[in-house]
């Protein structure tokens, strides 16, 4: 086990203070409904600074700083920008070992992260993303993984009703790779948790499972766009979403399957419960399709808890609260089944119990 | 037991009257049936009885065991041993039937202000009473009621029944949607149920069940209110002539 956290005694780096204009706003398309440049505010703490995580890493893994991986979206330039150290981790080809990688005290600040997962290589990763007031971070993940490679990815995001943060996951995977992410975001002022995969080799195996539970003024923007351009791939994504009071669920999700992606078996789900009538859910499935031989489906539904269900419990003597947050966890709780770690999978469960506990 | 005096109640925010003035006693230990046609209130009694949203209470008042029934909330009044076994039993999905259960226990022992059942007393309980009713084990694994068959879920209300051991019992329909089988495993359970302490209310279409579970009484149930009372011959008599007599 290494920890490592980058000196925060260096010279602190001095920049240009950040120009809001330059960030996206609901003028475009892909974030017309998280208008970032509207919420934050000039001198937002961590707005024009570098952040400082913490990584845990298991014996083996290679961790070290570096100029990193050059994003071409507008969040990441920003992030090279303000963090021109990126910290990259390397996970050797073969690598095997049950312990973690750990990420926390993402909190504020840009952050670049690169991570190299070599052949046949095996890894999880768990980033706690979770602010302190009203912080604003920027998070700049890119992943590589090459033929064989397996990882699995677990955030946990908990932001006070007053931090911004986006979390951007740029995934490339060559033959035979297998990405597995599950996502469990309590949301914040303003958040986006955005994945964008690009499939180059053929044989990609993914599992891309999500739930958000939000109240208050809380939002969370879960979007993703998969770009599939070799054959043979399976993609599976289910995204779930309860929300309460005034607070705001988004979620996009793109399949681009090309020409050469034949065989694709993709599916999105999207379902979401709506416990308020102030709250409020934005959804946008996309499919664009130019192969001929594949299957790919996507649904989306938005509901309210069942009356019926609910009487039906209370008759049996459940409290009314008790009995909304057991359908509740019914409905979100599968998306974490095909979580292997079962210890990991009882803490988030725990979580989202807890939170159903405070909620009802 | 269970009494019910000048009960009136509406739906539809009081657009539709559905109980008019009806008024019904039933001691601890008796077993009493409603019969009539369709559209009488005899669901919507149920519901009134067990405190479903949406039906107004408009006059009158009923009490259980001497305590008011209808300033309660349902869960309150399931913790007074208020049971009603539904026409359509619920699926709950994503709650296994034992979970399910077992909160309902606890918390209706909660109320009572009762220590709550531990794990291993509560199953062994299930255990056994799941081989009476002759349902299968993984019956109680599965999210209650998903995929079960109409016998199924009937059996598993009485199973629920046993489990909870309610003082007073309502049955909306239990015979929809059984077999002769069926029926007659649900009734063994129902009779089993039946004690000095226990007092049954049977609402029914079809005198059928009441050749399993006799009656005390028998009551007809017209345009809400209770029009004639009888014994347990009385619903064959019924069954042979109808209700036509009997409409207000």
């Amino acid at each position: 086990m290494q920890i490592l956290r980058k000196n925060s005694k260096k010279k602190a780096m001095t920049h240009m203070p950040l120009n809001l204009k330059t960030l996206p706003s609901r003028r475009d398309e892909a974030w017309k409904w998280t208008d970032l440049r509207g919420r934050v505010s000039d001198g937002q703490a961590g707005l024009s600074a570098d952040g400082h995580p913490k990584f845990t890493a298991p014996e083996g893994v290679v961790l070290s700083q570096g100029e990193g991986h050059a994003g071409e979206g507008i969040m990441s330039k920003l992030a090279q920008n303000f963090a021109p150290q990126s910290w990259n981790i390397y996970v050797p080809a073969g690598f095997k070992n049950g312990e973690a990688l750990l990420i926390e005290d993402i909190t504020r600040g840009h952050v670049r992260v690169s991570i190299m997962v070599d052949k046949g290589a095996e890894l999880t990763m768990i980033e706690h993303h979770s602010g302190d007031a009203a912080t604003f971070t920027n998070f700049d993940l890119h992943i590589h993984l090459a033929d064989g490679a397996s990882l699995t990815r677990v955030i946990v995001h908990d932001d006070p009703i007053e931090a911004i943060r986006v979390a951007t996951a740029c995934v490339a995977s060559e033959k035979d790779a297998r990405f597995n992410q599950f996502v469990l975001s309590f949301g914040g002022g303003l958040s986006r948790l955005e994945t964008r995969l690009h499939v180059e080799g053929a044989g990609f195996e993914a599992n891309m499972n999500g739930a958000y539970l939000l109240r208050d003024h809380r939002h969370c923007d879960m979007s993703s766009h998969i770009d599939l351009t070799q054959p043979d791939c399976t993609i599976r994504q289910a995204v779930k979403g309860v929300v309460t009071d005034k607070a705001r669920g988004v979620f996009q999700g793109k399949f681009l399957v090309q020409r050469p992606a034949q065989h694709t078996d993709a599916e999105m789900r999207h379902d979401a419960l709506m416990l308020s009538d102030s709250s409020e859910i934005r959804s946008k499935p996309e499919l664009e399709i130019y192969a001929d031989d594949v299957a790919c489906a996507h649904g989306n539904t938005i509901g309210q808890l069942d009356e019926s269900a609910l009487f039906y419990m209370q008759q049996r003597g459940i409290p009314i609260g008790q009995a909304r947050a057991l359908l509740t966890e019914a409905f979100l709780a599968d998306v974490f089944d095909d979580l292997d770690d079962e210890d990991l999978k009882d803490s988030i469960l725990g979580k989202l119990r807890d939170w159903l506990k405070d909620t009802a | 037991m269970l009494k019910i005096n000048n009960l009136s109640a509406s739906v539809d925010d009081g657009q539709k009257q559905i109980l008019n003035g009806l008024s019904l006693e039933i001691p601890a230990g008796e077993v009493h049936a409603i019969m009539g046609p369709n559209g009488a209130g005899k669901s919507t009694l149920s519901y009134v009885l067990t405190g479903r949203d949406g039906y107004d209470v408009t006059g009158g008042d009923v009490t259980l065991g001497g305590e008011d029934l209808l300033d309660m909330d349902p869960e309150q009044r399931a913790a007074k041993g208020m049971f009603l076994s539904f026409q359509y039993p619920l699926e709950i999905p994503g709650v296994p039937t034992m979970t399910f259960l077992k909160t309902a226990l606890n918390a209706q022992r909660r109320a009572r202000g009762e220590d709550e059942m531990a794990a291993p007393e509560f199953l062994k309980k299930a255990r056994a009473l799941a081989a009476d009713l002759k349902m299968k084990p993984e019956m109680l694994k599965r999210p209650l009621n998903v995929g079960f068959s109409g016998g199924e879920k009937k059996r598993m209300e009485i199973f629920q029944m046993m489990m909870l051991e309610p003082s007073f019992i309502v049955m909306d329909e239990t015979d929809s949607g059984l077999d002769v089988d069926a029926l007659r495993i649900v009734a063994d359970g129902v009779n089993k149920l039946r004690s000095p302490d226990r007092g049954m209310l049977i609402i029914t279409h079809y005198q059928r069940l009441l050749d399993y579970i006799v009656p005390d009484k028998v009551h007809v149930l017209t345009s809400g209110k209770i029009v004639a009372s009888g014994d347990a011959d009385f619903a064959k008599k019924l069954e042979k002539e109808g209700y036509d007599a009997y409409a207000a």
